[in-house]
């Protein structure tokens, strides 16, 4: 019930318990020798204990979408405040970040890998997610859900992998494998179920 | 070495691989930068399009309670001021909508409209709004096309959120680092991955929904081809209620009101959140009433009626299948338009870091470049007109509707932005940081104006 009346008092006490959970975090974060299990123990409950408990009081997404968003908010928030001023303009070795892999740039990988990652990505993604729409018991309506929101997760990871993997021709390989598998079962699935119907 | 190396080494993935995913996170954050960053920008703004809208018509009327007499005399309004064959959509006040509108839709025909406490309507007509949110659905292109093109952007950023989190081995390590100032890629990386972990949860539920909703047409399409033979209405069909039998036959109005209080009973302990009328004044009329629950995303609650009153349909959340759930609740949490303005402020803020991880990540490729001894002067200056030239070119847009508001806003979008980037291209006495502090001062000063033009001609009416 807290929702009609007081959405800003719900707002605010997630924000206040995002940043209380990322100051316990940051407590232990902070600590030379090792971490501090109970700080980062309290700091985790505090942040899951508040998704829960916005999703039982304000409602079951409302809620969690609400507490992801708050909280991350109040710990944004807690980093903000602990911001350092640094004059050195050099990076130090420690500080350095790992630099990404460099490698010869030769325009047809650069044409394939653009294939694996758009087109032949999509393909395979749409191959496997309509596979799961096909074959997963249940409504329809669910199982076209579930499958579109699948496709675009699937062709997400399809991207990253495709774009990462130095081996295209193996990349290539399952992608199409995928693909022409995936496609060929769905369009069994759906002919057999659209027989039944 | 290689002891030290593998006991430092606590991330699941080997440093070859990182190195290798970072690559990927690299190439696909460059293509897609400039797109994300529109759509990131245009959809941070988009957010308020409530507000936004209330800006832009001075004198707008905003509800806090329609009676049902009211709702009904809105109804009975909009019927005579919109084609016989348009359906009226009128949602009413609630704790995440503040005010009452309506809409008058067919497929060529479209009017908004504000509604008073009384039920009069006075027009909503919101050009530069709805050429914001144009721009950040279908970038003003053809619908279908226009719409594959930010899904697929969803797309992207969905696996740039992937490969930048697995390519973060130090993600621990520098979960609370905030350095500014001295290394300017020090200073990037820091806001570019704090800013992504921690609000990664909405990151990727803006991405994913966005994603879906961009990429639905071709979903649909592909997925008839599967179950329907290339039918696609079959499957829009699963999920809205298919249209009366034709009957064009004029009849007399039901008692409207009577019928919203009717429905209002039926609903079950739900309050009424909006009411579709569809065909008035004909015998194939229909009225669905919709009711919201507290703790629900998006109304659940539905009754119909048909032109001589009597219900023909009556649904409730028990008998709403999962699919239709998720589906309904999407828009809503993409948008943020579920809670008030308390979570679209919080949408607001976290759509703005995600502007700003979209922006460092292209600094960070930069700056890089620059401590490697090869700068790339031309680009810092292209990517200083995007970040701070798209923002400043959506306010002069936003100037140009306050000035004349029949102004073609995509055009202008279109050749400012062209001209914007055309002079930062050819610009090579400016650097790119000189760009930016010119483009960051001519922001804020267009923005002041801009948001004094449109606050004061409101606090006139």
């Amino acid at each position: 019930m807290i929702w009609p009346l007081g959405i800003w008092t719900a707002s605010l006490l997630i924000l206040a318990g995002g940043a209380l959970g990322a100051v316990l975090l940051r407590a232990s974060w902070q600590r030379r020798e090792g971490t501090a299990p109970a700080l980062l123990a309290g700091g985790w409950a505090i942040l899951l204990g508040l998704v829960i408990a916005a999703a039982c009081v304000i409602g079951p997404v409302k809620g969690t979408a609400l507490a992801l968003a708050m909280e991350g908010i109040g710990a944004l928030g807690v980093v903000w405040q602990g911001r350092v001023r640094r004059k050195a303009a050099r990076v130090r070795e420690i500080d350095a970040a790992p630099e990404p892999l460099e490698e010869p740039g030769r325009f047809w990988r650069g044409v394939l890998r653009t294939l694996l990652a758009g087109p032949l990505g999509m393909t395979a993604a749409m191959a496997v997610a309509f596979c799961v729409t096909v074959y997963m018991p249940g409504d329809p309506r669910t199982r076209i859900v579930i499958g579109g929101l699948l496709m675009p997760v699937l062709w997400g990871l399809a991207m990253t992998w495709t774009l990462a993997d130095r081996r295209l021709l193996r990349a290539t390989a399952v992608l199409v494998g995928t693909s022409a598998a995936g496609f060929a079962l769905a369009i069994l699935g759906g002919m057999i179920s659209g027989a039944a119907a | 070495m290689s002891n030290t190396r593998k006991k430092q080494w606590r991330w699941p993935i080997s440093p070859e691989t990182v190195r290798s995913v970072l690559s990927s996170h690299s190439v696909l954050g460059l293509a897609f930068a400039a797109i994300i960053y529109l759509v990131c920008l245009t959809g941070t703004i988009a957010v308020f399009a409530p507000d936004l809208q209330r800006l832009e018509v001075p004198g707008t009327p905003v509800a806090t309670h329609l009676s049902d007499a009211a709702a009904a005399r809105a109804l009975t309004l909009a019927a005579k001021q919109a084609p016989a064959d348009a359906a009226l959509y009128l949602t009413l006040p609630g704790p995440a909508k503040e005010g009452a509108t309506l809409v008058a839709y067919k497929p060529d025909f479209e009017r908004n409209w504000a509604v008073a406490e009384d039920g009069t309507l006075s027009s909503l007509e919101a050009v530069w709004t709805e050429f914001l949110i144009a721009l950040h659905i279908c970038l003003h292109l053809p619908r279908s096309w226009g719409g594959f093109i930010v899904g697929l952007t969803g797309v992207a950023l969905l696996s740039s959120l992937v490969s930048g989190i697995l390519a973060h081995p130090r993600v621990v390590r520098d979960a609370f680092h905030l350095r500014l100032g001295g290394s300017r890629r020090l200073q990037e990386a820091d806001l570019h991955n704090r800013l992504g972990v921690w609000a990664l949860p909405f990151h990727f539920t803006l991405a994913l929904t966005g994603a879906l909703l961009g990429l639905s047409t071709l979903i649909v399409a592909v997925l008839s081809l599967l179950l329907y033979r290339g039918d696609m209405t079959r499957v829009y069909a699963l999920f809205i209620d298919p249209p009366p039998p034709v009957d064009a036959r004029a009849v007399p109005m039901p008692d409207l009101t009577a019928l919203i209080a009717q429905a209002r009973t039926r609903l079950q302990g739900s309050e009424p959140d909006n009411i579709v009328l569809e065909r008035p004044g004909r015998a194939d009329m229909r009225l669905t009433v919709h009711g919201r629950r507290t703790k629900l995303l998006v109304a659940q609650d539905e009754v119909q009626f048909d032109a001589h009153g009597r219900t023909i349909h009556e649904e409730h959340p028990r008998d709403i299948v999962a699919g239709t759930r998720i589906l309904g609740g999407i828009g809503q949490l993409h948008f943020g338009w579920f809670g008030g303005l308390a979570v679209r402020i919080a949408y607001g803020l976290l759509g703005l870091a995600l502007c700003v991880v979209t922006s460092s990540g292209v600094t960070i490729w930069l700056a890089r470049r620059r401590d490697r001894g090869l700068p790339a002067p031309h680009w810092e200056r292209i990517w200083a007109a995007v970040c701070w030239g798209q923002p400043l070119v959506l306010a002069l847009t936003a100037m140009l509707a306050f000035f004349l508001p029949t102004a073609p806003l995509t055009g202008a979008w279109l050749i400012l932005t062209a001209v914007s980037i055309a002079v930062a291209a050819l610009a090579r006495q400016i650097s790119g940081a000189c760009l930016g502090r010119i483009g960051r001062l001519a922001l804020w000063l267009t923005l002041a104006v801009t948001i004094l033009l449109y606050a004061g001609r409101t606090l006139i009416a």
